[in-house]
């Protein structure tokens, strides 16, 4: 059978099957790993390269010069620059998670890269205790890292984005008295611990610390469950220790020891329990252990590669190269000088299919695709013997082609399975074309040239969307917009990248020409950010061709900031203004008034209606003196007026000011002031006037307050001044003040007749109604009457009304139906006015009726 | 009592919109363990009351407050300012905080700004040196539904702030909700837009369709077909009159806030003397029907006030009438089960039920009187409203009053209305009653006294009215007559109580705006063009693209199209300034009408009558 091939290349572990197959061959050439240190990146990422200074190494025809250089997975260059930092050697190299070179020099100081072999400012030092006693060890973990210095002391950056190093609890032993030097470090990542804090594990002696920020805990390992009864728990930590090398595997929830003695040991984090106790040939510790998923454990010494299950024989690779290994969450891939290898157990599915004499229904189907190849009838059978178990068959099918790097394979496998979906009616069949789709992306990004050698299991884990944030950093933008287009994701991520990385780029391109290269990508995304690119644009210098690009921002609530950070000032306002958001507005007008000086302020809002007016509303509430200045520098005299008057009565409300001495003085100055003002302006006369008898009033009822000794006076109007004064009977004073104001004799009939009613002065208010015939008629007096609810006075008026229509309304009102009944007779549309009368009279009357029964109810 | 009103039978689903707003402001206020101070501004918590329970903020450990220059008296450690983003307040709170400064009181401060984060606020704070103090957050609440056919944005100072000060905020806030609503209901396809805000409206409406856009695949087909926009300016003759529906009237005489009514208890038919109630109009929760309920299983949030759904939109001499059937029909039905009723008198109601059962009556039968019963709280409370209301209504100066009106809508002798308006001002009766006189003589025809009555702190008013266009000082030429002809504004002989037009509203004036919108919606504006242009501000009509073909056709004429698949269209007509409850009652009789194949749903910045308008524009000096 033609499966025989694929299975002849595994191994078996114990029952476990483990494949190794190459990915790519390297491309890079007179690399030596074991001359260098070397920072692979998981997930497929970038790999470091630098000379090691820790070692003697002979130069060929090269530079004396250090020079880091940056690969991709097959070995592709990507970048390389010079390193010539000072600080000491270099300790420790490791990519973070968002693929930033990390590198920790003797002193403490962290050089930073981007996968473009570009320092990152600033560096960042691990603190003053690692510059005084040097790192000689440093754990990195995908976000942090762990410094061990000389005097034994831990430091710690638990973030990578803030960069903030702290000291974690000194460990018993490592001391200055004590002088022991730790024999191996690991880290558990925050993820992985209870206290959500980083944990070091620190062997030290016979003992292992958990050392985190407050105290270091020595921990102890129950003995192997089974035969070894007669060790006492106590003992069996000694039995371990002194630790030589120790790894925590990827979940956090298991540790790999390798023993002075030669013993590989995998121990439970929490239980304590001992899950594998391996005794190797030698005792020499390996120069570097690996977790292969969460299957098996590596151990490399030179030459060999030893994987330790937990049952069963280890299985041995022999390499006549250096390797490096590089775990992953399935599996652990291996780099040497000249291939890239990626071990894993193999997928139960893989293995349904092309084990040897495997008979599942998986495996019949693949075979049955072979014999319909073929035109045998035997494709036929296989079907029949597998029907109740199709779909699975074409599930194991799908499932392994996912995990097959190798594109051939992975073609023959999908076909299998659509071959076996066409017979089987209950499958979803969009799985295969998602696994296509998985799988199509998978092998553009595994493409040499891109080197990134994701399996589908990491893939799944690193998502789609960090996929292409590592593409876009990487500059490959154009394959990075395929995939998200192919995908079906926002474009807007790689657009907006590649939109800024090309204007970094392009600094001798001219603007308009840059702009219109941009703009043409830019529009393939609706709803781009325009403001961040020109935000680039602006950081990068080009802050012309910042302004050009702000114009194509259709938010206005990031082109208006932009614009005023680029210092387009008149632009900001006009687009503020359009687009009709005041808030807007007022921030243009606030960065403007901080910015300029007042007359200049000035001047920039006074052609502009909205924003003057908003000042001008802002102002009136805040800042009434600057808005003075305002109304004076732009000629507005009037307006200052109103402000002055609007003062001189604030002044009489604020009940602090009225205390002490009379306020009449100041009061009556603004208002003279701004009736002066008014006069300047044809328009205002009448302003100017009302402000002038606003003083004298004022003026007059500070005496009527000083000659009564009665504070009732000020700030009310004529009329009530003038109806105060009859009501205290000072008839010469409300002469006075009617003769001062020219007040009408209509309206001094009205007012004096309804204050003496108030005060119930009937005899005075006949008297009044003598004096001589009143201009507005006997009116008045009839209302005032009625109103003060005196019919009998009322009837002194009501017949000396001229009008008929009122005389008889005015008897309803007293309710004197005959009377009016009578005068609308008389009168001229008496017909409707009796009706009326009759409606009003009636009306009461019917709610009086219906009210009465549901009176007990509400 | 409730006041939230009942949105059960609404045309949109304004029960999601109140309900998001309720989830935001109890997850704002969540966010802040312990007790805390709410401090809210007074007019704030007018419209706060109609979203939310005062019972479920107290179920949140708060103290309510009402902000004003008064430092705030409380133990709590935690203070939440509920502001709307007006200057003014923001001194309150600087005083407030410098306050416990002074007085080493220590507190945490938070401001939640309605219905977002104003710079220019945020400014004051900073100057006065607090800014740093507090922790600002926004409650986005944009509006308000008050009706199942009514919204209001709550800007009272929206007609003020437009055309005096030239702060236009209020616009983009307008359109801010009505994009909010389309968030929900979908884009709306059509718009029509007369009046200078209005237009600004549209155009800012479709600068954030292009900022922010409302997906059309998420929403599906527009729920709203048309969108008609007015601005307040366009028409300020009709607030100026007064409105004679029931619930017009009722809000020019006892003000209606927030959905109800304060008088004096005495008028309730309440022995306590001199006590002030409230009377809530939309909803009633009575204690005694609640019982009822319980008792025999129904509902109790169905209850609505249904005799005021009945009558709030009918003429009120019609009112009386109705009223007075009503009562009498219930009368007879009250003698018939008077034995009873003499039986067990002394019985609380719900005995009473009980004892009724018991004298052998079906239930069916039961629960009809029941609901009668219920009706009768009703009926009572209404006929104490409305017998108020005429004591009003037959004074001879309202009706001289409503005379006047009557001549200046019609733009007769003019020397008559001036005699009159001169008396009001001799007789010192309250100024907006003569300034909104004024502003209508200004309008129907061209444009004192009045400081020396009134005092010279309203020459402010009058500059207001007159940068606002109300007011003109010189002579020239109106355009009402030709208006009032052409839009046949004046209805002769109406019958109020079977009404065939808008008229009856008030009483043979079709109000203007409505009008307008009666033209939009049947046959669009371009019959009247020549008209809109008499009229103040720019108009617009169009259609926004960007939708899956819509099977609308081009006008909303008759009943072919919205029910073609059995769904009326719904429009939502747009006041930018206010409208009053008599416009509202218009509205609503056009969409009664038969034949009609749309529903309206109206949105306004605020309800107002003549009187409220008028007080916006008087600057509270000092």
């Amino acid at each position: 059978m033609a499966n025989v091939s694929v299975a002849a290349e595994w191994q078996l572990l114990y029952n476990r099957y483990y494949r190794k197959p190459e990915i790519y061959q390297m491309r890079w050439k007179h690399v030596d790993l074991s001359r260098n240190k070397v920072a692979c990146a998981s997930f497929g990422g970038p790999i470091a390269v630098i000379r090691d200074d820790s070692k003697i190494v002979q130069l060929y025809a090269e530079s004396a010069l250090r020079k880091l250089r940056i690969f991709n997975s097959a070995g592709v260059l990507l970048s390389e620059t010079v390193w010539k930092h000072p600080g000491g050697r270099l300790i420790g190299m490791s990519w973070s998670d968002d693929q930033t070179l990390i590198s920790i020099v003797q002193d403490g100081t962290i050089y930073r890269y981007n996968i473009h072999a570009e320092l990152i400012q600033p560096n960042v030092t691990m603190g003053k205790e690692c510059f005084e006693q040097n790192v000689v060890e440093c754990v990195f973990w995908g976000n942090g890292v762990v410094c061990l210095t000389e005097g034994g002391q831990l430091f710690c950056i638990s973030d990578f984005k803030t960069m903030k190093p702290y000291k974690l609890a000194d460990v018993p032993g490592l001391t200055e008295d004590d002088m022991l030097q730790p024999t191996c470090l690991a880290v558990r990542e925050p993820q992985y611990t209870m206290s959500g804090n980083v944990e070091v594990l620190v062997a030290v002696g016979h003992e292992i610390y958990v050392v985190d920020e407050d105290e270091a805990q020595s921990i102890r390992f129950d003995e192997p469950s089974g035969e070894d009864s007669e060790m006492q728990n106590d003992d069996y930590g000694n039995l371990i220790g002194p630790v030589q090398k120790m790894i925590v595997s990827p979940n956090g929830k298991f540790l790999t020891l390798f023993t002075h003695d030669g013993r590989v040991v995998v121990v439970g984090m929490e239980s304590k329990q001992i899950a594998i106790d391996y005794s190797c040939e030698s005792a020499l510790p390996p120069q570097q252990m690996a977790w292969c998923g969460m299957d098996s454990v590596l151990l490399y010494w030179d030459e060999d590669l030893m994987m330790v299950g937990p049952l069963g024989d280890p299985v041995h690779y022999f390499y006549d190269e250096p390797v490096i290994l590089i775990p992953e969450c399935d599996g652990v891939r291996i780099l040497s000088n000249t291939s890239l290898e990626f071990l894993q157990r193999v997928p139960d599915s893989t293995e349904s299919i092309f084990k040897i004499g495997s008979t599942s229904p998986a495996a019949l189907l693949y075979d049955a695709l072979d014999h319909f190849d073929r035109r045998s009838a035997k494709a036929d059978e296989n079907l029949r013997l597998i029907r109740s178990s199709l779909s699975e068959a074409v599930e194991s099918c799908i499932d392994a082609a996912g995990h097959e790097f190798d594109v051939t394979r992975q073609r023959a496998l999908l076909r299998a399975a659509s071959y076996g979906q066409a017979f089987s009616s209950n499958f979803q069949r969009d799985r295969v074309q998602e696994t296509c789709r998985t799988l199509r992306v998978l092998n553009a990004v595994r493409d040499p040239d891109i080197g990134i050698p994701l399996s589908i299991q990491q893939y799944k884990l690193l998502t789609p969307v960090v996929l292409i944030s590592r593409l876009i950093n990487a500059h490959s933008h154009l394959l990075a917009l395929r995939i998200s287009e192919y995908l079906g994701m926002n474009k807007e991520v790689v657009i907006m990248h590649w939109a800024c990385a090309k204007i970094t780029a392009s600094a001798s391109t001219p603007d308009a020409h840059l702009l219109e290269i941009l703009l043409d990508k830019l529009q393939l995304c609706k709803g781009i950010s325009y403001a961040a690119v020109a935000t680039h644009a602006d950081n990068c210098g080009r802050r012309k061709l910042a302004a050009m690009l702000v114009e194509h921002e259709p938010r206005s609530t990031k082109q208006v900031p932009l614009l005023l950070s680029i210092g387009e000032e008149d632009t900001a306002l006009v687009k503020a203004t359009e687009s009709g958001d005041t808030d807007l507005v007022y921030l243009v007008i606030f960065h403007i008034w901080q910015k300029r000086p007042p007359l200049e302020f000035f001047a920039m809002i006074q052609g502009r209606v909205l924003a003057r007016d908003l000042f001008v509303a802002y102002a009136r509430c805040h800042k009434q003196e600057f808005l003075k200045d305002f109304f004076l520098s732009t000629g507005q005299i009037h307006e200052v007026a109103f402000l002055l008057w609007k003062e001189s009565w604030d002044m009489g409300k604020n009940p602090m000011a009225s205390k002490g001495s009379p306020l009449h003085g100041p009061r009556i100055k603004l208002m003279e002031k701004a009736s002066n003002l008014f006069s300047q302006t044809k328009e205002h006369t009448f302003e100017s006037k009302a402000a002038e008898e606003h003083a004298k009033l004022l003026r007059i009822q500070h005496e009527l307050e000083a000659s009564t000794k009665q504070a009732i006076f000020v700030d009310s109007s004529i009329n009530d001044t003038i109806r105060t004064c009859i009501v205290l009977r000072n008839n010469r004073a409300a002469a006075k003040v009617k003769s001062e104001f020219k007040v009408s004799d209509k309206r001094w009939y009205w007012l004096k007749t309804f204050a003496l009613a108030t005060i119930k002065d009937w005899e005075a208010l006949e008297k009044f109604s003598k004096e001589k015939r009143p201009p507005t008629g006997f009116r008045p007096f009839v209302e005032a009457c009625i109103d003060a609810d005196e019919k009998a006075e009322a009837l002194k008026y009501i017949p000396k009304l001229s009008d008929l229509v009122e005389r008889g309304e005015a008897y309803a009102r007293i309710g004197m139906a005959k009377e009016a009944a009578d005068a609308a007779a008389q009168a001229n549309d008496g017909g409707e006015l009796l009706e009326r009368f009759r409606k009003t009279f009636s009306q009461n009357a019917i709610f009086d009726t219906l009210k009465m029964p549901f009176q007990g109810v509400s | 009592m409730a006041q939230i009103p009942n949105l059960e039978n609404a045309p949109l689903n304004l029960k999601s919109i109140r309900e998001k707003s309720q989830r935001e402001l109890v997850n704002l206020l969540k966010d802040i363990r312990g007790t805390k101070c709410l401090v809210i501004d007074p007019k704030l918590s007018g419209s706060v009351s109609l979203i939310i329970q005062t019972s479920t903020l107290k179920e949140l450990g708060l103290e309510l407050r009402h902000l004003s220059e008064e430092p705030v008296q409380t133990e709590c450690t935690k203070v939440v300012y509920l502001v709307r983003s007006q200057l003014s307040f923001m001194k309150h709170i600087a005083s407030h905080i410098q306050n416990d400064i002074s007085k080493a009181i220590q507190r945490d401060y938070y401001v939640y700004f309605v219905p977002r984060r104003s710079v220019a606020c945020e400014k004051i704070l900073e100057q006065e040196k607090v800014h740093n103090l507090v922790t600002v957050k926004e409650f986005p609440l944009y509006m308000v539904p008050l009706d199942e056919d009514v919204i209001s944005f709550e800007l009272e100072l929206s007609e003020k702030d437009c055309l005096v000060d030239g702060d236009v905020s209020s616009l983009w806030h307008v359109a801010k909700a009505i994009h909010e609503l389309e968030f929900s209901f979908g884009v709306i396809p059509k718009v029509r837009a007369k009046g200078k805000g209005s237009v600004r409206v549209a155009d800012i409406l479709n600068r954030m369709q292009v900022e922010e856009p409302v997906n059309t695949n998420d929403v599906g087909r527009p729920e709203v077909d048309t969108l008609i926009l007015l601005d307040r300016e366009v028409d300020m003759v009709t607030p100026m009159c007064t409105q004679l529906t029931y619930e017009g009237l009722l809000n020019e005489f006892l003000h209606i806030s927030n959905g109800a009514v304060e008088v004096d208890s005495s008028v309730m038919g309440s022995q306590q003397e001199g006590k002030k109630m409230k009377v809530p109009l939309n909803s009633s929760i009575f204690d005694a029907w609640n019982r009822n309920c319980d008792f025999l299983g129904l509902d109790k949030h169905t209850v609505v006030d249904k005799l005021f759904k009945e009558t709030r939109d009918l003429n009120f001499e019609v009112v009386v009438q109705v009223l007075r059937q009503k009562a009498t029909t219930m009368k007879e039905d009250y003698t018939e089960i008077n034995s009873v009723r003499l039986f067990c008198r002394s019985l609380p109601l719900g005995s009473l039920v009980f004892a009724v059962e018991v004298m052998t009556q079906t239930v069916s039968e039961l629960k009809d009187f029941v609901k009668k019963l219920n009706s009768l709280p009703e009926m009572t409370r209404h006929i104490h409203l409305a017998q108020h209301l005429t004591t009003f209504t037959s004074k001879q100066s309202f009706l001289s009053q409503l005379d006047m009106e009557q001549t200046l809508v019609e733009a007769e002798s003019y020397d008559i209305c001036f005699e009159y308006i001169e008396e009001l001002i001799h007789k010192q009766e309250p100024l907006t009653k003569v300034l909104r006189l004024l502003v209508l003589f200004s309008i129907t025809n061209s444009g004192t006294e009045l400081l020396h009555s009134y005092g010279f702190e309203h020459v402010n008013v009058l500059n207001n009215l007159e940068k606002a266009g109300l007011l003109k000082k010189q002579e020239f030429k109106s355009n009402w007559q030709t208006v009032k002809r052409t839009l046949k504004l004046i209805v002769e002989d109406t019958d109020t109580s079977r009404p065939v037009d808008i008229a009856y509203v008030y009483s043979g004036y079709a109000p203007l705006s409505i009008r307008l919108v009666q033209q939009a919606i049947h046959s669009g504006w371009r019959p009247i063009e020549d008209i809109l242009k008499l009229l103040p501000g720019p108009h617009l009509e169009t259609k926004r693209s960007g939708f899956p073909s819509s099977p609308s056709v081009d006008s909303l004429h008759g009943a072919s199209n919205g029910v073609a698949d059995g769904r009326r269209s719904v429009v939502l007509v747009v006041f930018i300034g206010g409208v009053t409850f008599a416009e509202i009652s218009a509205l609503r009789f056009l969409a009664s009408k038969e034949g009609v194949a749309y529903d309206l749903i109206i949105a306004t910045t605020k309800i107002i009558n003549g009187a409220t308008l008028i007080e916006t524009f008087m600057d509270k000096q000092g």
